[in-house]
C-alpha cells in the first residue's frame, strides 16, 4: 500500500496552494474534490477591485491548477471523502472509490450556505445564490427569465452583479420575512451595518452616505428610517430594505413571490403585499465554515461569530491539535479566496518542515504567515469587521489546548 | 399560507420544530431525533444552522465552542455495497 | 429552449465545445462536454429532477456544488447520484427520483408514526 505524506482534500484556493508547496519540495501528495472541475468556489468569483482590475476566478483557478499540474500534483476529481480514520501515526481517507493511508491531511473544505427559510423555498426555480454563482458564471446557464435576490448580504450583492453581468434579469434584492431563523438577514438596520463594508462596490451616494458613518447607530437608524421607497439603486438594481419576501409561489415550480414593506426592525407592514411574477428565487442566508470532516477526527472547535460560526481550533500554522491534522481556507473562518490561497500556502509549509524534518524553509513559513495578515488587510470584499478578533481568539484557544495537552501529558510521565 | 420547511430532506417546518423543542424541552440531539431535522440525506448540512437557531432562540443561551450536533462518519450518504469495502485500498 | 450564456462582456464567448446526448425521462437532450446533469438540463428549461421520496413534491437544483443532494438521480441505473457534480457521458441514461411507496401498507398496518415525537404522541393516546 502506497504510503502518502499527505491528502488534501479540496482543490479550492486553499487546497491547491498547499499541494503547491507540497509538490515544490518533493512531498507525496494527493488532492481531492468531489466538484468535476479544479478551483472550488474561485471558480464562479468574478468581480470589479478598487482598482477597476477584475477578479476573475475562471483564470485565477487556472493558474494555480497549471502550477500545480507542472508539478505532477495528483489531483482526483469526482471523489467525495465520506470519513477520516485516525490510526495511531497516520490517518486513512476513505472515499468511495479508493482509500488512501497518510501522515498528514489537509482540511481545505471551504463553506456551505446557511438557508433563510421561506414558505415555498423547496419548489425547482429556487436556488441558493452560490449556486446561481456557479451556473451563470461557470456552467454558462442562465437559470431563469426574471428572478429575485432574497437576502442582502457581501455575498448576494456581489453575486446579484454577476447575473446581472450575464444578462440575467433581476427585479430585485430584497429581504426575507422574520423569522427565528433567518432573524440576522431580516433585520434592516443589521443589514445596513453590514452593507456598509461593501460601499465602495456601491455607486449609491446614499449607501456611501450610511457607511460614513457606519458606527454611529442613530445615522443607521436614519439611514433606514427614510430609505427610499423604491430602494436604493445599485448597477440599476433596487435594492430594498424596506420590502421583505414573505412567501415563493407555485405549483410544480416557482411561479412569483409576495413582497410586503417592512419596517426598520423587519414587522411587516399590514395590508402591503404585493405579487411579482419571477420564475427564479436566489436564497442568500450567508455563509458559515464546513468542518465536518474535521469533527470527524476529532478536532476541538471554536464558536466566533466573527469567523461565520464553529471552527476547528488552529494556530497561525495551521495546525489542529490533533497532530498530523491541518485546515486553510474557509473551514477556518469566512473570508475572501485570495485569504485562503495565502493560508493554503502556510499549511502546505508547515506540513513540508514536519514531512523533512527540517527547518531550513521556517524563514519562508514565517513570510507566509505575514502574507495572510497583509491579505486580510487589504482585503476589498470583508464579510466581517472583527475577523482579527476572531482570529486572535482561535489562537489563544490553540495555545490553551495545547498547554492543557502537555500538562495531561506530564502527569502522565509522573 | 404554506408552511415553512426547514429541513427540506425530511420535510420538516419550523412550527414542529419549535412545538417539538418547547414540548420536550429538547437538546439539539432530541430535537434532531424527535422531528428527524438534520436526519436526512444530506445529513444536516442545509440545516444545521438553522435548527441550531431554532434552539437558541428558544433556550436563549448563546452557541457553545461544542458542536450543537456530534458529526458522525459517513459525511455523504453510502450504500451498504461501498460500506461494504468494495473500495480498493491505495 | 436554450438558456446559453453565449457572449460575456468579461468572460468572453463560450467555449464551443463537443456536443454530448444523453436521455433524461426519456426524452433525449443536448448539452456540451463538461456540462453537468443539472447545467445541461437548465439550458433546456428543465428545473424538476425529483419528486420527494415520501410527500412527492418536486424538486430541482438547490446548492449545486454537492452539499444538499436535493438534485440526486438515477443515472446507468446507479440511485442517488448528484446531477449537479456529475458530468454528462454520450448516451448516459438519467432517471428523476419518484416518490417511493410505504414500507408498510398503511391501510392493513394503520398509520404508523414518522417520528420519534409522534410515536410518544400516540402511545400517550392510548
Amino acid at each position: 500500500m502506497q504510503q502518502l505524506d499527505v491528502v488534501i482534500i479540496g482543490a479550492g484556493p486553499a487546497g491547491l496552494a498547499a499541494a503547491i508547496q507540497c509538490r515544490e519540495n518533493d512531498l507525496d501528495v494527493v488532492v481531492l474534490d468531489e466538484f468535476p472541475k479544479v478551483g472550488g468556489r474561485l471558480l464562479g468569483q468574478l468581480h470589479q477591485e478598487p482598482s477597476g482590475e477584475w477578479w476573475n476566478g475562471i483564470e485565477e483557478s487556472k493558474a494555480l491548477q497549471t502550477k500545480a499540474e507542472s508539478l505532477n500534483t495528483d489531483i482526483r476529481l469526482g471523489y467525495s471523502v465520506y470519513h477520516i480514520e485516525k490510526l495511531e501515526k497516520q490517518f486513512v481517507v476513505h472515499t468511495k472509490q479508493q482509500k488512501f493511508v497518510t501522515n498528514n491531511v489537509l482540511i481545505a473544505t471551504g463553506a456551505a450556505e446557511s438557508p433563510a427559510p421561506i414558505p415555498g423555498w423547496t419548489l425547482p426555480g429556487v436556488m441558493s445564490i452560490g449556486a446561481a454563482q456557479v451556473m451563470t458564471n461557470v456552467h454558462r446557464v442562465k437559470v431563469g427569465e426574471k428572478g429575485i435576490v432574497v437576502g442582502v448580504n457581501v455575498l448576494s450583492a456581489a453575486i446579484a452583479r454577476e447575473l446581472q453581468l450575464a444578462g440575467v434579469d433581476l427585479h430585485s434584492m430584497a429581504l426575507p420575512t422574520r423569522n427565528v431563523v433567518s432573524e440576522d438577514q431580516a433585520n434592516p438596520r443589521l443589514v445596513m451595518e453590514r452593507l456598509s463594508r461593501i460601499a465602495h462596490l456601491a455607486p449609491s451616494k446614499f449607501i456611501q452616505f450610511g457607511s460614513r458613518f457606519a458606527k454611529w447607530k442613530w445615522v443607521q437608524d436614519l439611514v433606514v428610517q427614510y430609505y427610499p421607497k423604491n430602494g436604493i439603486k445599485m448597477w440599476g438594481m433596487p435594492i430594498y430594505l424596506n420590502k421583505a419576501i414573505k412567501q415563493i409561489n407555485g405549483t410544480d415550480k416557482v411561479e412569483s413571490v409576495t413582497m410586503v414593506d417592512v419596517t426598520m426592525h423587519g414587522d411587516i407592514i399590514g395590508n402591503s403585499e404585493e405579487e411579482i411574477p419571477v420564475d427564479f428565487v436566489c436564497i442568500a442566508g450567508g455563509l458559515y465554515p464546513l468542518a465536518e470532516l474535521a469533527g470527524v477526527v476529532g478536532c476541538p472547535f471554536i464558536y466566533s461569530e466573527e469567523l461565520g460560526g464553529h471552527v476547528p481550533v488552529h494556530n497561525e500554522k495551521m495546525e489542529t491539535p490533533v497532530a498530523g491534522i491541518y485546515v486553510a481556507g474557509n473551514i477556518t473562518g469566512i473570508e475572501s479566496s485570495k485569504v485562503a490561497r495565502e493560508q493554503g500556502k502556510v499549511a502546505g509549509l508547515a506540513i513540508v518542515i514536519k514531512e523533512k524534518n527540517t527547518s531550513e524553509i521556517t524563514g519562508k513559513l514565517q513570510t507566509a504567515i505575514s502574507e495572510v495578515k497583509a491579505t486580510r488587510d487589504a482585503a476589498s470584499i470583508q464579510f466581517h469587521p472583527h475577523i482579527p478578533e476572531g482570529r486572535a481568539k482561535v489562537s489563544a484557544a490553540y495555545d490553551d489546548l495545547v498547554k492543557a495537552q502537555e500538562v495531561e501529558k506530564e502527569l502522565e510521565y509522573v | 399560507m404554506k408552511d415553512t420547511i426547514v429541513c427540506r430532506c425530511e420535510e420538516v417546518t419550523l412550527q414542529e420544530l419549535e412545538e417539538t423543542a418547547r414540548k420536550y424541552n429538547s437538546s439539539a440531539r432530541e430535537l434532531k431525533l424527535l422531528t428527524r431535522a438534520g436526519m436526512g440525506f444530506c445529513g444536516g448540512r442545509t440545516c444545521r444552522q438553522a435548527v441550531d437557531k431554532v434552539l437558541t432562540d428558544i433556550t436563549g443561551e448563546d452557541p457553545t465552542n461544542e458542536l450543537p450536533l456530534k458529526v458522525a462518519p459517513p459525511v455523504r450518504p453510502l450504500s451498504l455495497t461501498d460500506l461494504g469495502g468494495l473500495a480498493k485500498d491505495e | 429552449m436554450n438558456n446559453r450564456i453565449v457572449d460575456h462582456p468579461v468572460l468572453g464567448q463560450i467555449d464551443q465545445k463537443r456536443k454530448v446526448t444523453f436521455q433524461f425521462d426519456g426524452k433525449t437532450y443536448e448539452g456540451f462536454e463538461n456540462d453537468t446533469i443539472a447545467s445541461a438540463l437548465l439550458a433546456h428549461g428543465v428545473r424538476t429532477l425529483r419528486k420527494h421520496e415520501e410527500s412527492g413534491n418536486p424538486r430541482g437544483i438547490y446548492c449545486n456544488i454537492g452539499h444538499c443532494f436535493e438534485c440526486r438521480v438515477t443515472v446507468d441505473g446507479e440511485d442517488n447520484v448528484r446531477a449537479c457534480l456529475t458530468p454528462i457521458q454520450e448516451n448516459m441514461v438519467v432517471e428523476s427520483g419518484q416518490v417511493q411507496p410505504h414500507p408498510l401498507d398503511p391501510s392493513k398496518e394503520g398509520v404508523k408514526p414518522r417520528t420519534y415525537a409522534e410515536y410518544k404522541e400516540q402511545e400517550g393516546q392510548k
